[in-house]
C-alpha cells in the first residue's frame, strides 16, 4: 500500500474509531450500527490477513477494556473476522453496492457469534434469540451504515492513481 | 511466486494463531489480572475516546428528557404564577383564624362550596349547615366585614346570600355613631353594580367620603359593629328629606373563599371589640387621653397634699417655737 493510500485508510480509520464512540452512544438505539467492525473490514481488506488480525486483536483489547466481562471475547471475534476479511477480499469487496452490503452484514454476524460463544455469558433460548434476532438485525443496520461511510468516504478511500 | 505467496500465507497463519492464543489467554486470564491491563487502557489509550462516549451519552440523555424538562420547567413556571394566588390565600386564612380568635365563641367556620356561576353570583353556598348550628338570618362574616346573611340551612350545607343580593338590607351607621341609614346593594351597571348605598341618612347627618360603615345592631339580625363598608360620596337622588351615599363594599366577593357564621347566641351578645373600626379607635384614644387626664390630676392632688402637709408641719413648728 502506498503511503497516500495508508494515510487515507488511516483518516477513514480514526473516523469511523471516533464514529464509535460518538455517534453511537448518541443514537442510543438497541440494534446500533458497529463502527468498529466496519472500520476493521475497511482496513482489513487493504492489509496482509496476518496484519488484519493484529489489528482486530488490538482493537478488540481496547474495546473489551471498557467491558470487563467479555475482556478477551471481542479481541478474539476481532482478529478472527479481520484475518477472514483479508483472506476473503478478493471474493467480495468488488465495485458493488450489494456484495459490499453482504461483506458487512456477514463480517458483523460473525463478529457477534465468535464474541457471544466465547463470552458465555448468555446461553440456551437466550443465546439462540441473540444469535438469530438480534445480531442479524444489528448486522443489516451495521451494513446499511457501512454502505453510507463507503459512499462518504469513497473519495478518501479511492487508491491513488499511479 | 508460490514460494513468496506460502511464506506469506505461512506468517498469516502464523500471525492469526498468535493472535488466537494471546485472545484466549485474554479471556481466561482471572480477574486480578485481567483488571489491571483494562484499567491501564481505560486511562491511557482508551482516555479520550472513553470521554467522548461519556459526553455523547449526556448529549442523547438531554436530548430525550427535553420534553421531560420543558414540562418541568412550565409546572415551575404555573406554579409560580400560583404562588400569588397561594399567599394570598393563605393571609386571609390566617386573618380568619385571627377573627376566629377574636368572636373566641359562637360561630362556625364555613367554606365557599363552589365557584359562583352564571346566575347565582350573588348567592354562595356553605359547607356548614343547620347540624353545626347555622339558622336562616345567621350573619355572615370574613376578617374584612360583612359578608351576607344566610338563606336557608339545610342539615350539611346552607346557602347564604351575598351583600350584593337585590334582597340584602342591614341596618348600618358611621363608626362615630353620628349617622344611621339601610344598606343595600346598589344596582347600577359595570362595575357599578358591586358597590353599596346606605339609603335614608336624615338630611342632617353629613357623611364624609372616607367613613367607615358598620353594621348598627338594629333589627336584630346583625350585631352592632361589623364593618361594611366606607363612604365614596354622596348620591344625588330624588329624596328631599334624606341622603344616599355610595359606598365601597369591605368584602369583595372575589375574595370570598372562607367565612364565618355568626350562630344566633353570639349575634344576640354583640361583636364588640372584635373588628377594628374607626369607633373603637376614638374608644381608645378617648380611653388614652382620660387615663393621661386621670394621672395628671392624681399627681396634681398628691402634691397638693404634700403642700399641704408641709404647710401643717410648718405652722405647728412656728407656734412652738414661742412657747420655748
Amino acid at each position: 500500500m502506498r503511503p497516500i493510500d495508508l494515510a487515507r485508510t488511516l483518516i477513514a480509520f480514526v473516523v469511523l474509531v471516533l464514529l464509535h464512540f460518538t455517534l453511537r452512544p448518541l443514537l442510543g438505539w438497541r440494534v446500533g450500527p458497529d463502527f468498529l467492525v466496519i472500520a476493521l473490514l475497511l482496513v482489513a481488506i487493504r492489509v496482509r490477513p496476518g496484519a488484519a488480525a493484529v489489528l482486530g486483536l488490538a482493537m478488540g483489547i481496547v474495546a473489551d477494556s471498557i467491558e470487563l466481562h467479555a475482556f478477551g471475547a471481542g479481541a478474539l471475534a476481532m482478529c478472527c473476522v479481520g484475518f477472514a476479511a483479508s483472506w476473503l477480499k478478493a471474493v467480495f469487496f468488488a465495485d458493488d453496492m450489494f456484495l459490499n452490503a453482504f461483506f458487512f452484514f456477514s463480517g458483523k454476524w460473525a463478529f457477534d457469534v465468535i464474541f457471544l460463544l466465547a463470552e458465555r455469558r448468555v446461553g440456551g433460548g437466550e443465546l439462540l434469540r441473540e444469535l438469530l434476532v438480534w445480531s442479524p438485525i444489528t448486522a443489516v443496520v451495521t451494513a446499511l451504515w457501512g454502505l453510507l461511510t463507503l459512499l462518504i468516504l469513497r473519495p478518501i478511500l479511492r487508491p491513488s492513481r499511479t | 511466486m508460490s514460494s513468496v505467496a506460502r511464506t506469506y500465507g505461512r506468517r498469516d497463519t502464523i500471525l492469526l494463531a498468535g493472535c488466537v492464543v494471546l485472545s484466549l489467554v485474554a479471556l481466561f486470564l482471572p480477574e486480578r489480572m485481567r483488571e489491571p491491563i483494562a484499567t491501564t487502557l481505560r486511562r491511557t489509550v482508551l482516555a479520550p475516546l472513553v470521554s467522548l462516549q461519556s459526553d455523547a451519552e449526556l448529549s442523547r440523555r438531554a436530548w430525550a428528557t427535553r420534553e421531560e424538562r420543558v414540562a418541568a420547567r412550565d409546572s415551575v413556571t404555573l406554579r409560580s404564577m400560583s404562588l400569588d394566588a397561594l399567599s394570598a390565600e393563605n393571609a386571609r386564612l390566617r386573618d380568619l383564624l385571627g377573627l376566629g380568635a377574636r368572636l373566641r365563641w359562637g360561630f362556625v367556620p364555613a367554606e365557599v362550596l363552589s365557584g359562583r356561576g352564571v346566575g347565582e353570583q350573588y348567592t354562595m353556598p356553605l359547607s356548614a349547615g343547620a347540624r353545626a348550628g347555622v339558622r336562616e338570618f345567621s350573619p355572615v362574616v370574613a376578617p374584612e366585614g360583612l359578608v351576607g346573611v344566610v338563606k336557608t340551612a339545610d342539615p350539611t350545607m346552607s346557602i347564604a346570600i351575598m351583600w350584593s343580593h337585590p334582597d340584602f338590607r342591614v341596618s348600618a351607621m358611621a363608626a362615630d355613631g353620628s349617622a344611621f341609614g339601610i344598606v343595600a346593594a346598589h344596582l347600577g351597571s359595570g362595575p357599578e353594580r358591586y358597590l353599596l348605598e346606605m339609603r335614608g341618612v336624615p338630611v342632617r347627618g353629613t357623611i364624609p367620603p372616607g367613613t367607615e360603615i358598620v353594621t348598627s345592631g338594629l333589627g336584630g339580625t346583625f350585631p352592632r359593629g361589623i364593618p361594611v363598608g366606607v363612604v365614596l360620596g354622596e348620591l344625588e337622588t330624588s329624596e328631599l328629606w334624606a341622603r344616599t351615599y355610595l359606598l365601597r363594599p369591605a368584602v369583595l366577593p372575589s375574595a370570598v373563599s372562607a367565612v364565618m357564621v355568626l350562630l344566633p347566641a353570639r349575634a344576640d351578645s354583640g361583636v364588640a371589640g372584635v373588628w377594628q373600626t374607626g369607633q373603637g379607635t376614638l374608644a381608645a384614644t378617648r380611653a388614652i387621653v382620660n387615663a393621661g387626664d386621670s394621672i395628671f390630676r392624681k399627681s396634681a392632688m398628691d402634691s397638693a397634699r404634700t403642700r399641704t402637709a408641709a404647710d401643717s408641719l410648718s405652722r405647728a413648728a412656728a407656734t412652738a417655737e414661742p412657747r420655748r
